[in-house]
C-alpha cells in the first residue's frame, strides 16, 4: 500500500485576507523569510525560524497584492504588484519599510511581472500595460522601456508570463487569453515561436530552463507541459488530467524533480516533472489555493514547499527533499540507527531527523 | 392329377419321418429320417408346406437333450442342416416361438398372408426383448438392444442398395416388408435405429437420385399408426432441412398422417425437440414451392396459438419459447412476396400475442414477447413503426434473435468424413502458434524511458483525490429531510445519499419527524439521474422503519391500501416492510465485532519507501511469539427479538383491505403483480415471525386469506400463494397447526396435491411438492404416526 499524503510542517496563520502570492528568501545571513501578499493590500514577512510575521507592510492602498520578489540578490530590496496599477520597490534594511520608488503600469489585468537579473546591479522588469495585450520590458534602475512586446495577431488579454536569460539574450514566454503561449525573443522585440495547447485562457505557466521545459495550466482539468527546442520552438511534450480543473498557480523546483499546482479545488497536487506522474495531492486548505512556491535554500533537504490560500492560512509542506543515497547501508535497519545515535550528531538536526532520513536511505 | 399324387406320397412320406423324429430312440432310425428331410429341402411344397412342422419337431425337448448328452457328430450336423439350409424365416420363427414358449397361433401354411407376416416383423423387432427375457444376464452382446438395432439398421441399408441394384436391373421390388419392419421398430421406441441410418442414406441420396425414389417410397410405405415414431427418429438424426428434403420427398404432400405430424403435432403439440427440428422441418417445407403452401398454412396456425391470450397463460414457458421458436424460423424462411401476402395475419398475430405476453407477470414471457414484436415488425417493415423495447439481453434473447437469420439453403451439413474433419484442426493450431512467437519476438523497445522517467519518486496514497463537490452534505435529520425536498440536485444528491446513516444515528429526531420523512422518501422521484438512487431511498426508507417502527410501519400499511399511488411505490412499500422485519429480526451484532481496527498513527517523519525499520522488527517478533490467552471466544448472547412484539403491526393490516377495489387499485382484479408480492411479503412476514406468540394467529388468517385467491390464473400469484403456505407450516408450532387448523389442513392437503399434479408451471408444482412435504412431516411428528420399517 502507498503512503498516506504528508501533512503539512506548520500553517502560517494570521494573514488576515486571502493569500494572493508567495516568495520565499533564503539567501544572505539571517532566517530564511517568506514573503507573502494578501488581498488587502498587506505584505507579511515571516521567519521561517520563529514561524511568525517579522514585518508587516500597508501597501497599494489597500488594493490586492498580486505579485512579489526580492531583487539585488538583498533581502531587504522587495518589489510588489499591486491591482491599483502600481509596482513598488521596498527598502526594508534595518527595520525600515519605506517605498522607495513606484511604477504606474496602468495595468487592470491579474497578470503578475517577471524580473530578470540579467547581470548584477541590473535587472530586467516585464509588465503588463494599460494596453491588455502588451508586454513592457523595462529597465530597473531608471524604468527606461527596453522594449514593447505585442502580438500581430489578436491573442486576447495578457494572462501570464515568464522572463529568463537564454544563451542569445533575454526571452519571454506569454500566455495569453485564447490559450495560446508565444516565446520572445526580448533584444530582438519579436516572436520566435507560438504554441496553442489549450482552447482555455493560460491562467499560469512556468518554464524551467534547465530541462528547456515549461507547463502551462487553465481553467479545465488538462495540465499541458512544452518544450522549447534548439531552434526556439516550442514543441507539445506530455499532459495531464487531473480530478478536478482550474490552476490558477504552478512552480516547479529549481532542481526539476517535481512541479506544485495551486489547485481551484483546494488541493495542492504534486507531480514529477520528467513525466507528468502524479505524486501525491496535498489536502489542507478549505478554499481554493492561489499560489505555491518553492524555497531556494541551499540546503536541498531544507528547501520547502509553501502554499497560499484563500482561506487566509500559509501551509508549508516538506516533500521530496531527501537526497537518496547511492550506496545502500546493508546492515540491520536498527544496528545503522544506533550507530548513528551513538555518533556525533550534525548541528541543527534532532534525533528524529536522523532516524526518518536515515530510514528513507536504507 | 399327378402332382395330387405326388403330394400325398410326399405328405405320407414326411408323416411318417416326423413320427419316427419324435419318438424314436433309435440312432440309425433318427439318422435315416433326418437324411431323407435334408434331401427335400430342395422340394419347394415340402419347405413350403411341411418344414415349418419338421423344424417344430426338431426343437422339441427330447431333442436339445439328444443333442446335449449324446454327442453325436453325425446327428449333430444333420440337425444343424435342417435349419441352415432351408429359408429363413420359418427357421426364425420356430426358433423364437421355441424360446419365448409362448406360441403364436398363426396360420403356418400361409407364409404370405398379411398376419403371417405382422407376426414374423413383430418377432424380429422384438428379438432382443425375447432373447434376454430367457437368457438374462448371460444375453450375447449382438443381441442387446443397441448392437442389435445397429446390425438392423446396417441390415436394412444393404437391403435398400440392393433394391437400388435389382431396379436398375429391371427386377420390381416391394419395399412394403421392410417399411412395416422400420415402423413397427420405431414406435416400440428405437428410432435409435435411424443414429446409423440417417447420415448413410443422407450420404447416399446425395449422389444417387434412385436412391432417393428408394427411401422417398420406403417412408410412404410405413403404416400410418408408426408414421409419426418414423418422422420423429428420422429428422431427428438428419442435419439440416436438405436432407430431410432429399429422403422424404413429397411424403408431406401425399401423406394425410405424415402432414399432421409434420405441420401440426411437432411444432404446436410437442414441445420437448431442440431447435434443430424445428429448423429442418421448416426448412424442409420451404424448400419446394408446392411444399410452400403448407408452410404459410403453418404460420397461420402458429400465428394461432401464439397470439391465444389463454394458451400464454395456461401453457408452461417452455411449451411458448417452443411455439415462439417456431414462429421466428417460420417468418425468417418467408419471402418478402409471401410476408406481403400474409401481413394482416402477422400483425394481428404480433400486436394480441405481444400485448398478452407483456401483461404476464413472468420476465421469461415478457421477453420472448418483446423479441418477437421486434423481430416481426422488423419483418414487416413498416417505415417508422417499428417496435422496440429495453431489456437486458441473455442467452435465450440471443438464439431467438438468432433464429431470424436462419435461411433453409444455408443447413447443408458438412460429409462426415474424418480426413475433412481433421484438416481445419491442424490449421487453426498453426495459427495460434504464430502470434505467440511474435509477442515472443518482439524487440523490447523502451531504452528511452529508463533515462526519463519519475520512478525514483514514490507517489503518496492519493485515494482522497475525488471529485469537488460545491456543497456540503446535510449533518442534521431536519436539513436532510429540506434537502430532499429542494430542487438543488448536488444538495438533493448528498441528501439522500447520507439520509439513511443519519436516520440511524439520531433517533429522537428521526421519532419527530419519521412520518413526514417516510411521506417525502415515498414519493421521491430519480429527477437527478442519481447513482444507486433506488437503493440509497430503500435503505432510507428501511433505516426509518426500524428506527420508529409503530407509526412508520402503521403509515405504510395504510398508505399501501390508498389512492393514487403507482404500483412501484406500493410494490417499495412492500419490499421496505419485509427487509425491515428481517433486519429487526435480526439479533443486534455487537459493535466491536464490526468496527475495524484503526491503523496505528505513524509520526510523518518515519515514512519513506520502505517500512519502517520498527514495524520490520514488530513483524519478525509477532511471527516468533505464541500467545497462550488468546484464543477463547466470546459466547453467543442471547439477544430478544426485536420483531415479535411487532409482528402483528406489520402483518394484519396488510389482510384488511384486498378486498375493497380503487378506482385506482384493485387487488383482485388486474394489479395481479402487486397481489403476488403482496402474498409474497406476508409469507416472509410469517417466516420471520416463527417462534413469536403472534404467529399462529399469523397463519390462521393467512390461510384464510389464501383461500380467496389460490386458484388465480396468474402463475406469479400462485407461486405466491404457495410460498405464503410453505412459511405457514414452516412458521406455525405442529400442535397449534393441528388445533387451529384441523379440517382446513385436510383441503389443504387436498389442494395441494392437485397442483403438484397438474399446475402448468413447475416453480408452482415444486412448491406444492415443498409444502406437502412440510405438512406431512409436521402431522406425522404430531400425529406420532410410527415410521414405517423399511
Amino acid at each position: 500500500m502507498s503512503r498516506p499524503p504528508p501533512d503539512p510542517l506548520y500553517i502560517l496563520r494570521g494573514s488576515g485576507a486571502p493569500v494572493n502570492t508567495l516568495h520565499f528568501y533564503c539567501g544572505g545571513d539571517g532566517p530564511p523569510l517568506l514573503y507573502s501578499g494578501s488581498g488587502k493590500g498587506a505584505v507579511h514577512v515571516w521567519n521561517l525560524n520563529t514561524r511568525r510575521a517579522e514585518q508587516v507592510l500597508e501597501s497599494h492602498n489597500s488594493n490586492s497584492v498580486i505579485w512579489l520578489d526580492t531583487f539585488d540578490g538583498s533581502r531587504s530590496s522587495l518589489i510588489s504588484q499591486g491591482r491599483d496599477m502600481r509596482l513598488c520597490l521596498w527598502d526594508l534594511s534595518e527595520g525600515r519599510s519605506a517605498v522607495t520608488d513606484s511604477l504606474l503600469t496602468g495595468a487592470v489585468g491579474f497578470c503578475q511581472c517577471s524580473l530578470l537579473e540579467s547581470q548584477p546591479g541590473s535587472s530586467l522588469l516585464a509588465h503588463p500595460t494599460q494596453d491588455m495585450e502588451e508586454v513592457s520590458v523595462v529597465e530597473m534602475k531608471s524604468w527606461t522601456q527596453v522594449c514593447s512586446l505585442r502580438p500581430d495577431t489578436k491573442l486576447g488579454m495578457l494572462m501570464s508570463m515568464k522572463m529568463w536569460q537564454a544563451d542569445s539574450g533575454p526571452v519571454l514566454c506569454a500566455g495569453y487569453e485564447d490559450g495560446s503561449i508565444v516565446l520572445w525573443d526580448v533584444s530582438q522585440r519579436h516572436p520566435l515561436s507560438f504554441l496553442k495547447p489549450l482552447p482555455e485562457p493560460v491562467m499560469c505557466l512556468d518554464v524551467h530552463v534547465c530541462s528547456q521545459k515549461g507547463i502551462s495550466g487553465s481553467s479545465e482539468k488538462i495540465l499541458q507541459s512544452w518544450t522549447v527546442d534548439g531552434q526556439r520552438t516550442l514543441q507539445m511534450h506530455h499532459s495531464v488530467q487531473m480530478t478536478n480543473p482550474g490552476v490558477s498557480q504552478m512552480r516547479i523546483r529549481a532542481d526539476g524533480k517535481i512541479l506544485a499546482t495551486a489547485g481551484w479545488d483546494n488541493n495542492i497536487r504534486v507531480f514529477g516533472w520528467k513525466k507528468l506522474k502524479p505524486l501525491a495531492v496535498l489536502q489542507h486548505h478549505t478554499d481554493a489555493v492561489n499560489s505555491v512556491a518553492f524555497s531556494d535554500h541551499q540546503d536541498p533537504t531544507q528547501r520547502l514547499l509553501a502554499a497560499g490560500s484563500k482561506d487566509q492560512r500559509i501551509s508549508v509542506w516538506s516533500i521530496y527533499n531527501v537526497v537518496h543515497r547511492t550506496n545502500i547501508d546493508t546492515r540491520e535497519p536498527l544496528a545503522v540507527v544506533e550507530d548513528l545515535l551513538s555518533s556525533s550528531q550534525p548541528e541543527g538536526m534532532g534525533r528524529a531527523a536522523v532516524k526518518g532520513s536515515l530510514a528513507m536511505g536504507i | 392329377m399327378g402332382s395330387v399324387e405326388t403330394e400325398c406320397f410326399l405328405k405320407l412320406q414326411v408323416r411318417s419321418h416326423l413320427r419316427t423324429l419324435s419318438c424314436s430312440q433309435e440312432r440309425m432310425e433318427l439318422l435315416h429320417a433326418l437324411r431323407s428331410l435334408a434331401g427335400l429341402l430342395e422340394d419347394a411344397e415340402f419347405t413350403r408346406t411341411y418344414y415349418a412342422r419338421a423344424l417344430q419337431v426338431l426343437v422339441a425337448k427330447d431333442w436339445s437333450k439328444r443333442l446335449l448328452h449324446d454327442h453325436d457328430k453325425e446327428l449333430e450336423r444333420l440337425w444343424r442342416e435342417m435349419f441352415l439350409r432351408g429359408p429363413a424365416e420359418p427357421v426364425l420363427m420356430t426358433l423364437l416361438d421355441a424360446i419365448s414358449s409362448a406360441r403364436c397361433e398363426v396360420d403356418r401354411s400361409s407364409a404370405d398372408s398379411a398376419q403371417y407376416r405382422e407376426a414374423l416383423i413383430g418377432q424380429i423387432s422384438a428379438l432382443p426383448s425375447i432373447t434376454s427375457n430367457q437368457l438374462r444376464a448371460n444375453t450375447p452382446e449382438d443381441l442387446l438392444p443397441h448392437r442389435f438395432y445397429t446390425l438392423l439398421a446396417e441390415s436394412i441399408l444393404e437391403t435398400l442398395e440392393r433394391t437400388c441394384q435389382a431396379l436398375r436391373a429391371g427386377h420390381d421390388c416391394s419395399l412394403s416388408f421392410i417399411s412395416q419392419l422400420l415402423g413397427k421398430v420405431c414406435i416400440q421406441g428405437n428410432g435409435g435405429i435411424f443414429g446409423t441410418m440417417a447420415p448413410r442414406l443422407s450420404s447416399l441420396t446425395r449422389v444417387d437420385p434412385l436412391m432417393q425414389r428408394v427411401t422417398q417410397n420406403l417412408l410412404e410405405k410405413v403404416p400410418e399408426r408408426c408414421m409419426e415414431s418414423v418422422i420423429t427418429g428420422l429428422v431427428l438424426s438428419l442435419k439440416g432441412p436438405t436432407a430431410v428434403s432429399r429422403l422424404m420427398g413429397d411424403l408431406v404432400l401425399n401423406n394425410k398422417k405424415a402432414q399432421f405430424v409434420l405441420t401440426h403435432k411437432m411444432l404446436l403439440q410437442q414441445y420437448q425437440h431442440p431447435s434443430l427440428l424445428l429448423k429442418s422441418v421448416l426448412g424442409y417445407l420451404s424448400l419446394d414451392s408446392e411444399r410452400r403452401v403448407l408452410l404459410k398454412q403453418v404460420l397461420r396456425s402458429v400465428c394461432q396459438v401464439w397470439c391465444n391470450s389463454s394458451a400464454v397463460k395456461h401453457t408452461c414457458v417452455e411449451q411458448q419459447l417452443y411455439v415462439t421458436r417456431a414462429l421466428l424460423l417460420t417468418v425468417a424462411l418467408l419471402q418478402n412476396s409471401e410476408v406481403q401476402e400474409l401481413r394482416q395475419e402477422l400483425v394481428q398475430c404480433m400486436l394480441g400475442g405481444v400485448q398478452c405476453r407483456l401483461d404476464s407477470n413472468i420476465e421469461r414471457i415478457r421477453r420472448m414477447g418483446m423479441v418477437v414484436g421486434e423481430c416481426l415488425s422488423q419483418k414487416l417493415d413498416t417505415p417508422g413503426s417499428q417496435l422496440q423495447f429495453q431489456y437486458e439481453s441473455n442467452e435465450e434473447i440471443q438464439e431467438l434473435r438468432s433464429l431470424m437469420e436462419y435461411q433453409a439453403v444455408e443447413g447443408e451439413e458438412p460429409e462426415s468424413d474424418a480426413s475433412n474433419n481433421l484438416q481445419p484442426i491442424v490449421e487453426a493450431s498453426e495459427v495460434c502458434a504464430v502470434p505467440s512467437q511474435s509477442i515472443t519476438s518482439l524487440p523490447v523497445n523502451d531504452s528511452d524511458s529508463e533515462l526519463d522517467s519519475d520512478d525514483d519518486l514514490t507517489p503518496f496514497d492519493m485515494s482522497a483525490d475525488q471529485e469537488k463537490r460545491i456543497s456540503a452534505p446535510p449533518r442534521y435529520v431536519r436539513d436532510c429531510l429540506e434537502g430532499l425536498m429542494s430542487e438543488d440536485a448536488e444538495r438533493f444528491e448528498l441528501s439522500l445519499q447520507v439520509a439513511a446513516s443519519l436516520l440511524r444515528k439520531n433517533v429522537t429526531t428521526t421519532q419527530e419527524v419519521s412520518v413526514q420523512f417516510c411521506r417525502v422518501l415515498l414519493h421521491l422521484e430519480d429527477r437527478y439521474n442519481t447513482t444507486l438512487f433506488l437503493s440509497l431511498r430503500q435503505n432510507a426508507m428501511v433505516a426509518l422503519t426500524v428506527t420508529h417502527v409503530k407509526p412508520v410501519v402503521d403509515y405504510w400499511t395504510t398508505e399501501f391500501f390508498s389512492l393514487n399511488y403507482s404500483l412501484r411505490q406500493r410494490l417499495d412499500i412492500l419490499e421496505v416492510l419485509a427487509l425491515s422485519a428481517q433486519e429487526l429480526s435480526e439479533p443486534i451484532r455487537s459493535k466491536q465485532a464490526a468496527a475495524q481496527p484503526i491503523p496505528e498513527v505513524v509520526p510523518p517523519e518515519q515514512f519513506d519507501d520502505i517500512t519502517h525499520w520498527r514495524h520490520i522488527v514488530e513483524k519478525r517478533i509477532q511471527s516468533k511469539t505464541r500467545r497462550i490467552g488468546k484464543g477463547v471466544t466470546q459466547p453467543v448472547k442471547a439477544a430478544p427479538n426485536r420483531f415479535a412484539p411487532v409482528a402483528g403491526c406489520f402483518f394484519f393490516p396488510l389482510l384488511k383491505n384486498y378486498d375493497r377495489p380503487q378506482t385506482t387499485f384493485d387487488l383482485l382484479g388486474s394489479d395481479h403483480l402487486v397481489l403476488g408480492r403482496l402474498l409474497h411479503t406476508l409469507g416472509l412476514l410469517m417466516h420471520l415471525a416463527v417462534n413469536a406468540p403472534v404467529a399462529s394467529q399469523m397463519g390462521r388468517a393467512l390461510l384464510d386469506f389464501i383461500w380467496a385467491v389460490r386458484f388465480h390464473t396468474d402463475q406469479m400469484v400462485r407461486r405466491g400463494v404457495l410460498f405464503a403456505v410453505c412459511s405457514v407450516f414452516l412458521g406455525m408450532h405442529s400442535e397449534n397447526l393441528l388445533t387451529d387448523l384441523g379440517e382446513d389442513l385436510m383441503e389443504a392437503r387436498a389442494w395441494l396435491a392437485d397442483v403438484a399434479e397438474s399446475d402448468c408451471d413447475s416453480d408452482c408444482r415444486s412448491l406444492a411438492m415443498q409444502s406437502l412435504v412440510l405438512l406431512d412431516r409436521t402431522l406425522k411428528a404430531q400425529l406420532k404416526i410410527p415410521e414405517m420399517k423399511t
